[in-house]
């Protein structure tokens, strides 16, 4: 019953340092992850941001830097404010000649409640992931 | 106390008792040999997960056999694979921000 680790890989075709910096860098944080007023690699930074189904459904997410490896591994924690709870997500990154690997790994999601999860309801993250990639993917590829 | 499902596999050891019994069930005896926590340990998980709904305990004769709840848990599977969802989708975005980013960068180098 590991269902409730998610661990995902992805290769991405850019050196290690390009990666690293892309998680770690506020304005390369906002091109494709979260709006972040601040965002410092450094054990014990404390983040949040918001996100949601809707305008009108929005949670505010929690973080704080527990890990910094440099250009090796980020861990932070990612909860829910006014929700119990605690998750952990790190992303890890492994040299493939010119390319990187990058290892997401989300745990301890089971111990939200379901009142929470259910506000985080597949149709409803994809709605919104779904514009921002499609929009972003199709500029992308306009310009090119 | 209301209980749902994310309580039941909060635990390791509820969640070592859902896998031994998800292929079979099992008589409660023989769940707690699998473990070397005390069977009064035992009988307090397998009662939080039968208040869960995700064991339902069957008299047959003179044994208690445990008996996973397989609905229960598709209600973890769709919300994990929420966050599956929801990641790969950052992943796809961060690959798309790292090619326009190397594409900029060869641009500004040719010129």
């Amino acid at each position: 019953m590991n269902n409730e680790i998610i661990r995902l890989e992805r290769l991405f075709n850019a050196p290690i340092a390009n990666v690293w910096t892309a998680i770690t860098n506020k304005d390369e944080m906002k091109a494709w992850y979260f709006d972040l007023a601040e965002f410092k690699p450094e054990v014990g930074f404390t983040f949040q941001f918001t996100g949601g189904p809707s305008k009108e459904e929005q949670y505010l997410h929690l973080c704080e830097i527990t890990e910094v490896i440099p250009q090796k591994k980020l861990t932070y924690s990612w909860r829910y404010d006014g929700y119990p709870g605690i998750s952990f997500v790190s992303f890890e990154l492994f040299a493939e000649g010119d390319k990187t690997l990058l290892r997401l790994t989300h745990t301890g999601i089971g111990s939200f409640p379901e009142t929470a999860t259910n506000a985080f309801a597949i149709s409803n993250f994809k709605a919104g992931w779904d514009a921002i990639i499609n929009i972003s993917l199709k500029n992308y590829l306009e310009k090119v | 106390m209301r209980r749902d499902v994310f309580q039941a596999i909060a635990d390791p050891t509820r969640r070592a008792i859902i896998g031994l019994v998800a292929s079979q069930s099992m008589n409660l005896n023989a769940v707690a040999e699998n473990f070397d926590i005390s069977r009064p340990a035992i009988s307090k998980h397998i009662k939080i997960l039968t208040e869960c709904g995700l064991l339902v305990i069957k008299q047959t004769g003179r044994e208690r056999f445990c008996e996973v709840q397989l609905k229960q848990l598709n209600e973890v599977s769709q919300w994990v694979d929420q966050y599956k969802l929801f990641w790969n989708s950052k992943l796809d975005a961060l690959e798309t921000h790292l090619a326009k980013k190397s594409m900029s960068k060869n641009k500004r180098s040719r010129s």
